[in-house]
């Protein structure tokens, strides 16, 4: 379901999280929540699921004013980075937690949905065990299980209740660099799987990029942009977004991304003059480090095919010139759609 | 690999001194004029009254200060408000106050005579001090801090997002307490119970100036052993001493029985 936020403002004592922040997230998207840490982004989603109340303005999920509800009124998912096992259960309990608490009635307030038997409970959560890939670890406990399983696990138990919306918390910021990957693009597969309505904080855009359809950058507690991560990287709109959005070099006096910089040979129109202090290789890529003629430093991306036709050393003297348009930021500030 | 063992040895030996050797000659002392005899003077009507009369007060002091200590270190750990600090510091004065000052103090509240409510309870006909009620506020007085403090670091190291998250997933407030944080800190609430009861068991100080030791009737099992043993009843006050250390026992091995495989990993 659509989530809508109107002018949000949350503080913290004398610390402003959230200043003002209106997004609309359409239904069944994918959208990464990105920006520095302290930028708010962790406030805005626990805000969204009713673990924090906003001091002002509105919260509205599937066209519902969700503001005043409780977090277990809006049936939310939700996914914490450090995954927030229930280390007394197992795998099986962990995951059935929310349709077996939904199984008693008069206890909880959540009598008036469906009653599950506890068979179907059994088949749900074999089902659900089945899509994180966990199938032969139902009886164990998360301190047998690896921090990307526990976190798969985690993620069984936020879909067990058909949650309205998915929400993950910096989900694999514990996790190790290989883990990382491989559960970036299983998060991509699982929601082109169940395609319930998807929010995701993290402060990696690269994970951003790669999992997101839509990325909101939240920075001092504002949006800064929202786009998909092509409009982003290509019209970033202002120079937070475009440094925090992929790399940044500068070359007379602007910004502009390091692999829109031609090296030449010979001076010509609007060339720079610069002298190679550094050639550092990373495989195909290769990073050119130079010093300006009037003092400044900068550098260059290219290819290891450029760099070699262009017989680069260091020491040497080249002339840079930009090869794509200006991308001149704009001083007004992105409009969320 | 010298300093290993001197290490050992010190640790050893000081427990050895302090604490083996007198608990094994008051065994030793129980059982000198044979079984027979230690066993009749604890099962005399006295004794056991004495004994039963203990067990009372654990059976309420313990779990109402298990209720209060849980709750008490919910608010410490999960609460920001004026005074949480001053309650911090008061849960801890059963520590620092000696149980006779403790006694006193009862007497002042609750006597029958000139107390500060006392006297209004004995118009109700209800007896306060030299009474049953009496011996067991003692009790629950200084056997409070120890659900709390033990209960307060596990609560702060669980923390609060497996909570959160029982929340999102639908759970209200008792079947998040119950079903999450409960069975998250129980070893801590039970480590708490057990120092609890034997605390209960083994008060003597505060609970003799309230009770009046009048024998057969406000006298516990502490103290049993010392009116035997001022009575110059050694058997008696040994062997009664002997009981008091098997319950302690007892309750320390009931824990560790209870405890599941799962968290002795």
């Amino acid at each position: 379901m659509s989530i809508v936020v109107d002018s949000v403002t949350k503080h913290f004592g004398d610390y402003t999280a959230l200043d003002d922040v209106s997004l609309e997230v359409r239904d069944g998207s994918l959208t990464a929540l990105l920006g520095p840490s302290g930028g708010g982004k962790s406030t805005l989603l626990r805000v969204i699921a009713g673990l924090e109340t906003p001091d002002a303005g509105t919260v509205s999920i599937g066209g519902e004013d969700a503001t005043r509800q409780p977090p277990q009124q809006r049936n939310v998912g939700f996914v914490f980075q450090h995954y927030a096992a229930f280390k007394h259960m197992t795998v099986a309990k962990n995951v059935a937690f929310g349709l077996t608490i939904r199984k008693r009635p008069g206890l909880g307030r959540l009598a008036r949905t469906a009653r599950s038997r506890p068979e179907e409970i059994d088949e749900r959560v074999d089902e659900l065990l089945r899509l994180v890939h966990l199938e032969g670890f139902a009886h164990r406990y998360p301190s047998q299980l690896s921090g990307g399983q526990r976190q798969r696990m985690a993620l069984a138990r936020a879909l067990a209740v058909q949650p309205r919306v998915l929400l993950l918390d910096e989900p694999f910021g514990a996790l190790d660099a290989t883990v990382r990957k491989e559960l970036r693009a299983w998060l991509r597969r699982l929601h082109d799987e169940v395609h319930v309505t998807t929010v995701f904080v993290t402060h990696d855009q690269e994970e951003a990029m790669e999992v997101a359809e839509q990325i909101v950058v939240l920075n001092h507690g504002k949006i800064e942009r929202v786009g998909s991560p092509k409009q982003l990287y290509e019209e970033p709109g202002n120079e937070f977004v475009m440094g925090f959005i992929g790399p940044i070099s500068e070359l007379s006096g602007r910004s502009i991304r390091p692999h829109d910089v031609d090296i030449l040979r010979e001076p010509a129109d609007g060339t720079v003059e610069a002298m190679i202090d550094r050639i550092v290789h990373l495989g195909f890529e290769v990073r050119v480090e130079l010093t300006l003629g009037d003092g400044g430093r900068t550098w260059v991306q290219t290819t290891k095919t450029q760099a070699e036709e262009l017989e680069l050393f260091e020491g040497d003297i080249v002339w840079l010139r930009p090869n794509a348009p200006a991308e001149d930021a704009p001083a007004e500030p992105a409009v969320p759609r | 690999m010298r300093s290993r063992y001197a290490l050992r040895f010190i640790a050893l030996g000081y427990l050895a001194l302090l604490l083996g050797i007198p608990v094994v000659l008051v065994f030793i002392n129980a059982f000198q004029d044979g079984f027979a005899a230690a066993w009749e003077s604890v099962t005399t009507p006295e004794a056991q009254h004495a004994f039963y009369l203990t067990l009372v007060m654990v059976a309420v002091a313990v779990p109402l200060n298990t209720i209060f200590g849980v709750i008490a270190a919910l608010v410490i750990v999960r609460q920001r408000f004026r005074g949480r600090a001053l309650l911090n510091a008061a849960i801890d004065l059963p520590f620092a106050v000696s149980p006779v000052v403790v006694g006193l103090s009862l007497l002042l509240v609750y006597g029958t005579v000139d107390g500060w409510v006392g006297k209004w309870f004995a118009e109700q006909g209800i007896r306060i001090i030299f009474s049953t009620p009496g011996m067991i506020l003692a009790t629950m007085f200084v056997s409070l801090p120890f659900v709390v403090r033990e209960t307060i670091p596990v609560l702060r190291e669980i923390g609060t997002e497996q909570e959160q998250a029982a929340a999102t997933l639908g759970a209200g407030s008792l079947q998040t307490f119950f079903r999450i944080t409960l069975p998250a800190i129980r070893w801590g609430v039970a480590y708490g119970v057990v120092l609890t009861t034997a605390r209960a068991l083994g008060e003597f100080g505060a609970v003799s100036i309230v009770s009046g030791k009048l024998s057969g009737e406000t006298e516990t099992a502490t103290l049993l052993v010392e009116s035997e043993f001022r009575r110059f009843n050694e058997t008696g006050a040994y062997a009664a001493s002997v009981v008091l250390a098997v319950l302690a026992l007892v309750t320390l091995l009931a824990m560790n029985l209870i405890k599941p495989k799962e968290s002795r990993t």
